[in-house]
């Protein structure tokens, strides 16, 4: 899988180059809009996180670029700007998705896998993890053949999970993932607790590989394979 | 009070001020006018009578007819050298209409061919003269009510259709949106004074479309100029906590930080939401039911708070439908839900009361009651416990108030009350 970064900041685009490759994901890179252009016509990738704001022109401007190429690529824009008509005009153009900076690492995960997974659409669209199945678009769950009845949260959870596997996800970005803008830095996160608790014990009791692993004080993990 | 009955009274005022002078003076002058003449005919009879009784003692005989008439009566030399000639109104009774009808009386004394002294009377009917007076009245009242109606009419029409240049450029500034798509200003005119005040409030308009764009890009800048080294921070420690090697305590401070970092973020983008508000940046306006939204909300709320175990009560008396922005109306119901979860002790109640016009929300506390003037204030704290949260979230709720005219009022009575009313 192929990501196009297209950021002129030099520190976030390293560093998301970085949590991406851990992903493995072969991550190209474009600090501006000439050099962006270039790459666009010259290869494909499986997906493109566009800045808006770049030296050069204006990234809107790449989308209606990879419009008359005809390319299908999946867009995500990363944009500081958080506008409502800066969305609407970019999934006008034909973006897929928007993410507003400063986003969580594992946020970000999570949208590209979500986009790359939409474009593939062969029909059967499916997280597996051992003997985990996750069913994005119809909010099931099975174990071993069997389906795992969740509440909501508790699906929202578990996809945030398997969308970064083996990766450490601090609660903050837990709660503000799955609970959005209701929750802020006043609250206190022990619900998170409770709601992993629950979540936990419905895998176990459904007999899991997979196992979420509570890191103390910073937050979870999802393990992929048991630890010896 | 328009513009155009305010100018019309204070016209109609002195309308019927003048006109009335003006009507009193014509008629008594017209009616002075009229006695002179009749005096004038009076005078003209009498010289004509002394000049015939002069010529033929036999006209000294009383005369009568239904016009006129006159009566000799001789009177001695002490009387006739002391009489005076006068005028007055008298009736006279006519047998042949059995009734008294109003005459013009001359009375005058003269000498005659025989050396004696007679008075002369002489009456002239003015039964014809009253009633051209009454005439006269009734089309004095007539044509002064007349007058002041068409003035008032040419008046109002003349004010409003030199005035139409000043009700187009004032209807234009009304539907004026600053940031917002406005028709261009046409609305051509003679007159030099509108000429200068379309000028003058096209230059102003377009300095404040500069002034609002300008502060517009700077939000805009400084957000992003602000975003991007907070998520670079964030993303780092994010990838920092995934080292292997990090100890158990490292992880703690990694984690402290990382929540100290969401505070910034969650400050700023608070900030940039205010003036983003108060800019009047949330164009997109609907009819939103805020019922479901409520309902969402508290379940999403009971989820997060379970911990400090609230009764929450939703109480729907009926469907409360409000036009605003979706964003905003999700923003003002999150952060008042907020407010009430944050600041309820554990085990403490919510009551949301939905009407169709407004909204209240009531939560148990064992404080006292906030300071109403500081409560809606940026950065007011009510107790120093709370010092997470950004202080901001009423802030906005009443900046939302603001823009769409709803009123927000505190008040308490052991629990506090928030109402919001639409």
């Amino acid at each position: 899988m192929k990501i196009l970064i297209i950021e002129d900041e030099k520190d976030l685009r390293e560093v998301m180059t970085r949590s991406l490759e851990k992903e493995r994901f072969v991550v190209e890179t474009a600090v501006d809009y000439p050099s962006a252009l270039q790459k666009i016509n010259d290869y494909d990738y499986d997906c493109i996180l566009l800045d808006i704001m770049l030296p050069g022109g204006s990234g809107l401007s790449i989308l209606e670029e990879l419009k008359k190429l005809r390319k299908r690529e999946s867009v995500i824009i990363v944009s500081a700007k958080d506008s409502i008509e800066d969305k609407v005009t970019g999934l006008d153009l034909g973006a897929d998705d928007y993410l507003a900076k400063p986003f969580h690492l594992a946020e970000l995960h999570a949208r590209v896998k979500s986009v790359i997974r939409r474009h593939q659409s062969d029909g059967d669209i499916k997280i597996e993890i051992e003997n985990l199945i996750v069913y994005p678009d119809n909010h099931t769950v099975f174990i071993n053949g069997e389906e795992l009845k969740l509440n909501r949260k508790e699906f929202d959870l578990l996809y945030y999970f398997v969308t970064n596997p083996n990766r450490l996800i601090n609660k903050t970005t837990l709660a503000e993932s799955v609970w959005g803008d209701n929750i802020d830095q006043a609250d206190s996160l022990d619900f998170i607790y409770s709601q992993v608790k629950n979540l936990r014990k419905k895998m176990k009791t459904a007999e899991a590989i997979p196992e979420i692993k509570a890191v103390y004080g910073f937050g979870y993990k999802l393990m992929t394979i048991p630890e010896a | 009070m328009k513009l155009i009955h305010h100018t019309l009274s204070k016209l109609s005022i002195v309308m019927i001020i003048i006109l009335s002078i003006w009507a009193g003076f014509f008629y008594f002058s017209i009616l002075d006018e009229i006695l002179d003449e009749t005096d004038d005919s009076l005078e003209n009879y009498k010289n004509l009578i002394i000049q015939q009784v002069l010529r033929d003692t036999a006209a000294l005989d009383n005369h009568n007819d239904l016009m006129s008439q006159y009566f000799i009566k001789e009177i001695s030399e002490p009387q006739a050298v002391r009489y005076k000639e006068r005028y007055f109104d008298s009736t006279r009774f006519y047998e042949t209409e059995y009734e008294f009808d109003p005459v013009r009386v001359l009375k005058t004394a003269f000498r005659g061919q025989d050396k004696k002294f007679y008075e002369l009377t002489v009456m002239i009917s003015t039964l014809e003269q009253d009633d051209m007076i009454e005439a006269m009245l009734q089309w004095i009242v007539i044509l002064y009510f007349t007058l002041l109606i068409c003035i008032l009419i040419v008046s109002e029409i003349v004010f409003k259709k030199s005035l139409a240049p000043f009700y187009k450029l004032l209807n234009w500034l009304n539907d004026f949106t600053l940031g917002g798509k406005n028709p261009p200003l046409e609305n051509p005119t003679k007159v030099k004074e509108f000429r200068k005040l379309n000028e003058t409030i096209l230059k102003m308009t377009r300095r404040n479309e500069e002034l609002y764009s300008q502060q517009k890009q700077f939000i805009e800048n400084a957000s992003h100029e602000l975003q991007t080294p907070l998520a670079i921070c964030r993303n780092k420690l994010e990838l920092l906590a995934e080292r292997p090697d990090c100890s158990e305590e490292q992880l703690q401070e990694i984690e402290d930080i990382h929540r100290n970092l969401g505070r910034i973020v969650k400050l700023n983008k608070s900030l940039l939401l205010l003036s983003r508000i108060e800019n009047g940046q949330f164009h997109e306006v609907k009819e939103i039911e805020l019922n479901p939204i409520i309902k969402e909300l508290v379940e999403d709320f009971q989820e997060i708070y379970e911990h400090k175990n609230l009764q929450i009560e939703v109480e729907e008396t009926a469907v409360c439908k409000v036009r605003m922005n979706e964003s905003l109306a999700n923003i003002l119901v999150t952060n008042l839900l907020k407010n009430a979860m944050i600041h309820t002790p554990n085990e403490g109640s919510i009551t949301i009361r939905i009407q169709s016009a407004g909204i209240s929300f009531t939560n148990s506390t064992d404080g006292l009651t906030l300071d109403q003037n500081r409560l809606f204030t940026r950065f007011y704290q009510a107790d120093n416990k709370k010092s997470e949260s950004t202080g901001l979230g009423l802030a906005i709720v009443q900046s939302i108030t603001k823009l769409y005219n709803f009123r927000i009022t505190y008040s308490f009575d052991g629990k506090h009350h928030f109402n919001l009313r639409f």
